[in-house]
């Protein structure tokens, strides 16, 4: 049985189609990477799961659930968290504030103040800035943050859209474990990466996005490939 | 201090507490929707007008209920009869802006209709005792308009911090794509933006109209003095712009200390352009940037 799984989409804004029939999978416990060049289209596959972008034809599956006519606010409650591109934290509330809206649906306060206690201990940098508004966090931090807001509703399927984006190379590692942990506690892992060599290490599965479609996938072993190494891992 | 300076600091206490009430249902409602909702004038007219309708049928207190209640729907109507049926068609930001004026000035017209141009009292503040404070002079009703904002103010303030319900305004307010990916129903959190935007409207329309005449264009002109208290404290801070509100309503009273009364509505003026041009994120409001 596939987790997630997207069969010929199509999506794109508006007029302009951006994704051409791409299809993937997401296997329970695996942890896929999707990566590409510079407008591939690599965020759109991501937003077209939750809605974001409008998909004007083909399948989106979740646990055999055909998820395209429920509303972005109601895909959550499936057991999917989506850790948006750049760092979008909700700059206006404080980190705690931020945390608790990751798990608004859970109405009971005592889970989740037990949850916010759970992620501090997967993101302890987080702790002495719980009172601080979370414009004001370092770039790494806000990722942490976004990190730790999205595993806020216990997800089944976690989507992260460049994760390691901008941040140094130490700052990128640490991220990259962190999401090797949630990995290993249970949390499938869809991921775009741009960093595609620190992010392959990772990696179960890879697709490689170009144009708007699928233009490889497989194993680890798929980017020992020529044509991939110089665009796609900088190797000119 | 002279008596004459206390009244003043006193008359721009009572009009900057108007103001700020409605300036902060307009901001809350711009912070939240994204667009400048200049219809709520409208909204604060129909609460001075429903409270004048039904105070000559039931007694004071059924009286306010019933004008809050039908004023709220007021508002939730006008969001859904055209504000959610421009949304459902991806209208611009600018398109909700002139269909709000558009509102406006039908609700000023529906007024017309339903009361006739003649200005209007509302009967239940009668009796209204005057009580002297340093010298300066202040009636019971002014005394009512500082402390139901003051409680008001003290409610939104709660509620914006430390509801479930504040919070999620907030996430929406700050990043609305975001806030539905943690599952928060965008359509529910306009309505309860509407409701609490056309409720703080409505009140201060009531209170106005116990203190002052009612006429039909009144509410175009305390959306713009609203809306420039919110652009002095910035826009989208809803607790700027109660204090840029408050800001314009000392400024305006202490003003005629030097020019005459006349000159009221060029002080706030003078205000708004100084703003927009120097400062147009205001005193407390900040611009995020998005990645
Ligand atoms: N909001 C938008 N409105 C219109 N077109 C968009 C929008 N966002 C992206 N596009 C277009 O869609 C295409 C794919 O964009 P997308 O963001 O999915 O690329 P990406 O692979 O994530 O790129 P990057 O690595 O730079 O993040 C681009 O050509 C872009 O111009
Ligand atoms: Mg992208």
């Amino acid at each position: 049985m596939s987790f997630l799984e997207l069969k010929n989409v199509c999506a794109g804004y508006g007029a302009l189609k951006v994704l051409n029939n791409v299809s993937l999978r997401v296997d329970p416990g695996e942890i896929v990477v999707l990566i590409g060049p510079n407008g591939a289209g690599k965020t759109t596959v991501l937003k077209s799961v939750f809605k974001l972008v409008d998909v004007y034809s083909g399948k989106i599956c979740f646990q055999e659930k055909d998820v395209r006519a429920l509303h972005t606010h109601d895909l959550i409650q499936l057991g999917m968290s989506l850790v948006p591109q750049g760092r979008q934290v909700f700059g206006s509330l404080t980190v705690r504030e931020n945390l608790e809206m990751g798990a608004y649906l859970t109405q009971d306060n005592d889970v989740v103040q037990e949850r916010i206690a759970s992620t501090l201990l997967q993101f302890p940098e987080l702790k002495p800035k719980m009172k601080d508004y979370a414009f004001a966090l370092s770039g790494g931090q806000q990722q942490m943050l976004a990190m730790g807001r999205a595993l806020m509703q216990d997800p089944k399927l976690l989507l992260l859209d460049e994760p390691s984006l901008g941040l140094a190379p130490k700052m990128m590692q640490t991220v990259l474990n962190r999401i090797k942990k949630i990995n290993e506690q249970g949390t499938s892992v869809l991921m775009v990466e741009q960093n595609a060599r620190q992010a392959v290490k990772l990696a179960d599965r890879i697709y490689v996005l170009e144009d708007g479609k699928v233009a490889l996938h497989g194993g680890k072993d798929i980017l020992s490939r020529k044509e991939i190494q110089h665009i796609y891992l900088g190797g000119r | 201090m002279s008596s004459i300076l206390a009244q003043l600091l006193l008359n721009g206490l009572i009009a900057g507490a108007i103001y700020a009430l409605v300036a902060a249902g307009f901001s809350l409602i711009c912070s939240v929707m994204k667009f400048m909702h200049f219809a709520h004038g409208g909204v604060v007219a129909a609460g001075a007008y429903f409270l004048f309708m039904f105070s000559q049928w039931f007694s004071p207190v059924p009286a306010i209920l019933l004008a809050l209640v039908t004023t709220v729907l007021f508002g939730v109507f006008m969001d859904w009869s055209v504000y959610k049926q421009l949304r459902k068609r991806h209208a611009s930001n600018a398109v909700l802006l002139i269909a709000s004026i558009g509102l406006m000035i039908l609700t000023t017209n529906l007024i017309l209709i339903g009361f006739g141009a003649d200005v209007k009292t509302i009967p239940l503040a009668q009796h209204n005792p005057v009580y002297t404070i340093l010298g300066a002079r202040i009636t019971l009703i002014q005394v009512v308009i500082i402390a139901t904002s003051a409680l008001l103010f003290g409610l939104l303030y709660y509620l914006m911090k430390c509801t479930r319900l504040g919070k999620a305004l907030r996430a929406v307010a700050d990043n609305n794509a975001i806030a539905q990916t943690v599952g928060i129903n965008p359509s529910r959190m306009y309505l309860a933006t509407f409701i609490l935007g056309s409720a703080l409207g409505g009140i201060a329309g009531m209170l106005i109209g116990l203190e002052q005449n009612l006429y039909p264009s009144m509410g175009l002109s305390l959306v713009i003095k609203g809306f420039t208290g919110a652009v002095i404290g910035g826009v989208t801070s809803v607790h700027g712009s109660i204090l840029g509100a408050l800001v314009l309503g000392m400024v305006e009273n202490l003003g005629i200390w030097y020019l005459p009364s006349g000159y009221k509505d060029a002080i706030a003026f003078v205000l708004l352009f100084v703003f927009l041009l120097l400062k147009p994120e205001g005193i407390l409001g900040k611009r995020f940037e998005r990645g």
